[in-house]
């Protein structure tokens, strides 16, 4: 009976030896708000259409991610460029471009389709809404500004400078 | 004043939250303190699953039935993968094999983490769940670092599976196995000498090698009752062929044998994702898979952390599946803890609920018969009507103090 007792004496003990042991350690805690945990490299966050160097848009209009996105997310109209008017090299661009996050599952297959690597998953996550309407992003929510010196789209050019729509890219690896 | 006649007193448990944060109902008889009767509702978390995978092409099926579970993802997409590959009849590289495999064991050993501490919680030991959480967060970031997610990492595709492991990433999977392994030790010690700790597993909700068999539970539940099913050894699938698993089994059948059923399973897949990791086998991680699936049905068994896992898939030769039937681990298990909690204190339900490791909406199913009436079965709107009109209905039905 006493030694029972005592040996739960020594286990509560032991217990709380071990979360005394804790104290001193450092917590794994992170205060959320003011840090940030860093990513993993293949973290998939919030979409951003790309641009080219020179400044133009990388998004054709051909609404591929749109077709293998799993969750209908994307919403895509094109339009044709012109030579007065130009978004992106080659015939045409997204006149519309709009993302539903309350849609999108993260997954990534948009990145994929997409031939000329215009839109990416990019880092942010920190996204919530106070209205469903807000879940929708639109193009001017996702394009990138354009590269510092360059001017925004739609601009002029030269007619003929800018007739290939998809860039020579190397294979994926 | 009289004595007071021995009286039958119901007590509902749930439908919010009963152990895990998820709903179901338990009603609960009790004669004092003394469980003397427990009936389980189910199906508060029904979400139509098996009814939409038939208006969505295989591909965006795969994400869908991943989102059956949060916890054991992997594994439900796996299946279906599986299920569909053999229907295709493609062979998956072995190199995806094996890192189909990892994930899964990375899976198991972040599910049976979060059981440990949920039990643990259930059994008033906070320590404890928090400090296996915290452990648990070293796979977390692995599966993060892996596959860009936290939950439902998506590494299955029709064919293969999406990224691949990198040098780096072996190098940190090792890495934190040894740290896991450490850890592993501590808790198999902490739970089979905790004096207290004991007080609450020890004798309590045990289950005969029989009643497990008659009742057909699966999974660690049935293996800690001495019962040996684990469908990588009877049925081994994918890379498990050539990496054969060794079963740990516990003759005692109470929760203490459950704990270290589960926490013993963790140095097995240790050891597994070690084994494959050391002969990754090179080549492609992935086949094409065309978009239409030759007719035909298919059936598939993986073992999900929680046991069992089924799935049926009829083709007719569309994009679109005719019908995929999944049947998940918890509801073959359910029944165990309708039985077990009879002859128990009251304190001791959420404790034997939780188990059985439940996953409440993966459990939820609906089953229409139909009587030789010539219909052909519902349409999604007529699904939708239904629900709304059952829940109503159900809330009026339900007062748990007529009941019992
Ligand atoms: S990440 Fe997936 S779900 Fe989201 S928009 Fe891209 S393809 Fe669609
Ligand atoms: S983002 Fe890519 S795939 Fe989508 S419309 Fe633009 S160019 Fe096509």
């Amino acid at each position: 009976m006493i030694k029972e007792a005592f040996g739960k004496g020594v286990a509560i003990l032991e217990g709380l030896g071990t979360v005394f042991k804790h104290v001193f350690e450092k917590p794994v805690t992170v205060q959320f708000p003011e840090e940030f945990k860093p990513f993993a490299e293949r973290f998939k966050g919030r979409h951003e259409l790309k641009r080219y160097e020179n400044g133009l848009e990388k998004c054709i209009g051909c609404a591929l991610c749109a077709a293998a996105c799993p969750a209908d997310a994307i919403w895509v109209e094109a339009e044709e460029n012109t030579d007065e008017e130009r978004y992106s090299p080659g015939e045409r661009y997204a006149k519309t471009y709009e993302i539903n996050m309350l849609r999108c599952i993260f997954c990534g297959y948009c990145e994929d389709a997409c031939p000329t690597e215009a839109i990416v998953l990019e880092k942010h996550y920190e996204l919530s809404f106070t209205d469903r309407r807000d879940a929708i992003y639109t193009k001017e929510m996702l394009l990138v500004p354009p590269p510092e010196g360059q001017e925004d789209t739609p601009r002029k050019v030269e007619p003929g400078s800018f007739d290939r729509s998809i860039p020579v890219m190397e294979d994926p690896k | 004043m009289q004595p007071q006649k021995t009286e039958q007193f119901t007590v509902p448990i749930g439908p919010q939250h009963p152990a895990l944060k998820e709903p179901s109902s338990f009603l609960i008889s009790v004669d004092g303190e003394v469980v003397t009767n427990a009936i389980v509702r189910l199906g508060y978390a029904h979400r139509g699953i098996e009814k939409a995978t038939e208006s969505r092409t295989y591909v965006q099926n795969l994400y869908l039935l991943e989102r059956i579970c949060g916890i054991c993802s992997h594994i439900h997409g796996t299946a279906f993968a599986m299920g569909v590959e053999r229907l295709a009849g493609v062979e998956v590289p072995p190199r995806a094999q094996a890192i189909r495999l990892i994930i899964a064991e990375l899976e198991r050993i972040h599910s049976h983490m979060l059981w440990l501490g949920v039990g643990a919680h259930q059994g008033g030991f906070d320590a404890l769940f928090m400090f296996s959480w915290r452990d648990r967060e070293t796979v977390m970031d692995l599966l993060e670092s892996i596959s860009g997610n936290r939950v439902n990492y998506s590494a299955n595709v029709l064919g293969g599976v999406k990224f691949d492991l990198t040098a780096a990433h072996i190098g940190d999977i090792l890495k934190a196995l040894d740290y896991l392994e450490e850890r592993t030790h501590h808790y198999l010690k902490v739970v089979t000498t905790d004096a207290s700790f004991l007080q609450r597993t020890r004798g309590i909700g045990t289950m005969t090698r029989h009643q497990a068999e008659v009742l057909g539970a699966i999974g660690p539940t049935a293996r800690a009752s001495g019962v040996l099913r684990d469908v990588r050894i009877e049925a081994p699938y994918g890379a498990y062929v050539d990496h054969p698993v060794t079963t740990i089994t516990d003759d005692r059948g109470d929760l203490e044998a459950r704990f270290a059923v589960r926490i013993k399973e963790l140095f097995e897949s240790y050891r597994l994702i070690r084994e494959v990791l050391d002969d990754l086998p090179p080549g492609d991680i992935k086949t094409r898979v065309k978009r239409k699936i030759p007719e035909g049905e298919a059936a598939f068994r993986v073992e999900a952390p929680r046991g069992e896992l089924f799935y049926f898939i009829k083709s007719d030769g569309t994009d679109i599946p005719s019908r995929v039937k999944v049947r998940t681990p918890t509801i073959c298990n359910m029944t165990s803890v309708v039985k077990l909690a009879v002859g128990h204190q009251l304190a001791d339900v959420p404790m034997i609920l939780a188990g059985i490791d439940p996953c409440f909406s993966c459990n939820d199913r609906m089953v229409r018969v139909n009587r030789n009436n010539g219909s052909d079965g519902w349409t999604w709107e007529q699904l939708r009507q239904h629900g709304i009109e059952y829940y109503k209905q159900r809330s009026q039905d339900y007062d748990p103090l007529v009941v019992g």
